[in-house]
């Protein structure tokens, strides 16, 4: 093929927010496939704060190596195959580069479901890693049952806005935090948050303590730092914290605060990592809960799609 | 009544490590018991890093107020009951006060247990709340099991000398970090702990890589503060951390954990403090009762003779390297055995 394959390579590690001089839009030969893998044209690209830590260094993952095209979740339409479990024009899922192609074995892929009219773009924002990430964080992790306060941070991200509503659908009392008035509106206003706190102009510990006066039972942390201690600081006795992000390290220029433990030990309180790589068996549950709920008119979504690989 | 009763009065929060300026020794009138009350003559008093918390803060109990003896953990007998169930002669570990003697109610006290051969100091070395802390955290909250790399900070201490026995009970591989040369040749060469590290000469990060290569599967978080970030980044992939409320030292209570270590190696690190598994204590006391017997446990009571001489001992749980292994007791009454 003659086409050309262009892609975003990371050429060096990034120095604070400067991704412009770490990333460079290459044009690049077309993969070469092998046997077992199959040519995906991106559809679709994933941005998601956790592509910051892999430029950075090792995650749970090896960091992305200099040279290649950066790595990312993509959704794409298969164009040549040399694996017997897809054919051409098949929709699929995986974990690609920022690229117009990528060269991936076809064991590592999801096949993308006929969505019933949905746009493509759902198959990201709802049954790719935001959707499962907040399904498993809320249900399996944060463990959220009927009458309990759940909190969530990033809350009009895209995990945390599905988290918030996946609590609200169990019966929990949901508060979501987030950095904008706007942000804030649109939580309570169109996805059915009981509250919401806006971190840049509120006190977080404080208006905690007067909507939740029993306490937190169920905390979703997207974000880390000072709003992920002013939670921490209101945890009722026995709560669980699902850490699923640390944003708030991700961005920072300086050192950011760590867990205070202390809230944890005297309230009897767990504190538990997870990352959606351990839970991919609970993807097939998780995408048929949301595909329902969404059905029935139960959760939204917003995907904010920026057209064009070349766009900063 | 002539009795005298002296009694460590908190005239002012301590300053740092400065006990002797907060807590002064006093002859105050021995106490009434109200109705639900007893009056208790102290035999042992059992000290505790958890009390320098009680002084400084609110924690699972409101803060001791100024001008109030200061309140421990105490092994008596009973003098005065108005409470059912408890007559006089009784022995008693229970919630009363560094004096000679002490108000209990029934909720925070339990008649000591038939002791067998054990000592009275046994009752709180062995049973009590440092073996039921060690045995809740072990069994029920680290959920310890054969192979498993288990470490244990505070190692030396009452706490966590018999969690490093339990874990290796269990099967596990045991490294006690403590902070002197002594303490660690006493868990390594006494307890039967696999390795020691003394966290005073020694890099305990470059020791936790030698000795557990694969990573730690649990962390019993006896000290809190720049340790466990040290060994929160030396966590095996769904390890667990227990932060365990007996020995919190309160002393940097700030900001501290990165969770990014947390996160990446899929911890689950959950608080516990005895209180909430008083439930659990008939079942811990029989366990650690037989494994005592068996010789697989041993329980070490460091006796300060002396009401006198409490807070000078008490200093001493704050004090790295200081000569202290195991419990740290002061016998109240002289003719207590």
């Amino acid at each position: 093929m003659a086409e050309i394959n262009r892609a975003w390579v990371l050429e060096k590690r990034p120095v604070g927010d400067d991704f412009d001089s770490a990333l460079k839009f290459r044009d690049l030969p077309m993969p070469e496939l092998a046997d077992g893998q199959v040519l995906i044209r991106t559809l679709y690209l994933s941005l998601d704060p956790a592509n910051r830590g892999w430029m950075a260094g090792p995650t749970y993952m090896p960091a992305v190596p200099l040279g290649v095209p950066m790595w990312g979740g993509i959704v794409g339409r298969v164009v040549q195959s040399k694996s017997p479990k897809y054919s051409q024009g098949d929709i699929v899922g995986g974990f690609g580069s920022w690229s117009d192609y990528c060269a991936l074995p076809a064991d590592g892929l999801n096949k993308i479901p006929d969505m019933g009219g949905l746009p493509l773009a759902a198959s990201q924002a709802l049954f790719g890693g935001a959707g499962g990430t907040a399904y498993v964080g809320t249900l399996d992790i944060g463990q959220v049952k009927a009458g309990q306060t759940f909190v969530v941070s990033g809350a009009a991200g895209s995990v945390g806005s599905l988290a918030g509503q996946i609590a609200k659908i169990h019966g929990a009392k949901v508060i979501g935090i987030a950095g904008s008035a706007d942000k804030c509106a649109w939580l309570t206003g169109d996805l059915g948050f009981d509250h919401a706190i806006n971190y840049q102009a509120e006190n977080v510990r404080e208006r905690l303590a007067e909507i939740c006066p029993g306490g937190v039972d169920v905390y979703f942390e997207n974000v880390g730092g000072k709003v992920g201690n002013a939670v921490v600081a209101n945890m009722a006795k026995g709560g669980r914290v699902a850490l699923c992000g640390l944003v708030s390290q991700y961005n920072a220029e300086g050192a950011v605060p760590g867990l205070d433990m202390l809230p944890v030990l005297l309230k009897g309180c767990t504190v538990q990592g997870f990352i959606l790589l351990d839970y991919l068996h609970r993807l097939g549950e998780a995408s048929q809960k949301l595909g329902q709920w969404l059905g029935e008119g139960k959760i939204k979504f917003h995907a904010d799609v920026t057209d064009g690989l070349k766009t900063r | 009544m002539s009795k005298t009763n002296r009694g460590w009065v908190l005239e002012s929060y301590p300053v740092g490590d400065n006990f002797d300026a907060a807590l002064k020794l006093r002859d105050r009138p021995v106490p009434e018991p109200g109705p639900g009350q007893m009056l208790v003559k102290s035999l042992y008093l059992s000290l505790d890093p958890a009390n320098r918390g009680w002084m400084m803060m609110p924690t699972y109990i409101p803060q001791v107020p100024l001008g109030e003896t200061m309140w421990g953990f105490v092994l008596g007998r009973v003098e005065i009951s108005n409470v059912p169930g408890f007559a006089p002669g009784d022995l008693v570990s229970g919630f009363g006060a560094w004096a000679d003697y002490c108000l209990m109610g029934a909720e925070m006290s339990n008649k000591v247990p038939d002791l067998g051969g054990f000592p009275l100091s046994a009752a709180q070395s062995l049973f009590g709340l440092s073996g039921g802390t060690a045995y809740v955290g072990v069994i029920d909250i680290a959920k310890a099991k054969a192979g498993d790399v288990f470490v244990v900070s505070g190692a030396a201490g009452s706490v966590g000398s018999l969690v490093g026995q339990i874990a290796k009970i269990q099967g596990c591989t045991v490294v006690g970090i403590a902070g002197s040369p002594e303490k660690c040749a006493w868990l390594t060469g006494e307890l039967g702990f696999d390795h020691a590290i003394d966290y005073q000469r020694e890099d305990v990060g470059e020791r936790l890589t030698a000795l557990c290569p694969k990573g730690v599967d649990v962390y019993f978080d006896n000290v809190g503060g720049p340790m466990t970030n040290t060994i929160a980044h030396h966590m095996a992939l769904k390890g667990r951390i227990v932060l365990c409320g007996s020995m919190a030292k309160f002393s940097n209570p700030g900001p501290e954990l990165d969770l990014g270590a947390i996160l990446m190696n899929r911890v689950t690190m959950t608080g516990f403090i005895l209180i909430d598994h008083f439930d659990r204590l008939d079942v811990a006391n029989a366990a650690l009762a037989k494994w005592a017997a068996a010789g697989q446990l041993k329980h070490k009571a460091d006796i300060v003779e002396g009401l006198e001489n409490t807070v000078t001992a008490f200093g001493r749980l704050f004090t790295p390297g200081a000569p202290h292994m195991g419990k740290l007791l002061v016998r109240i009454d002289p003719t207590a055995n």
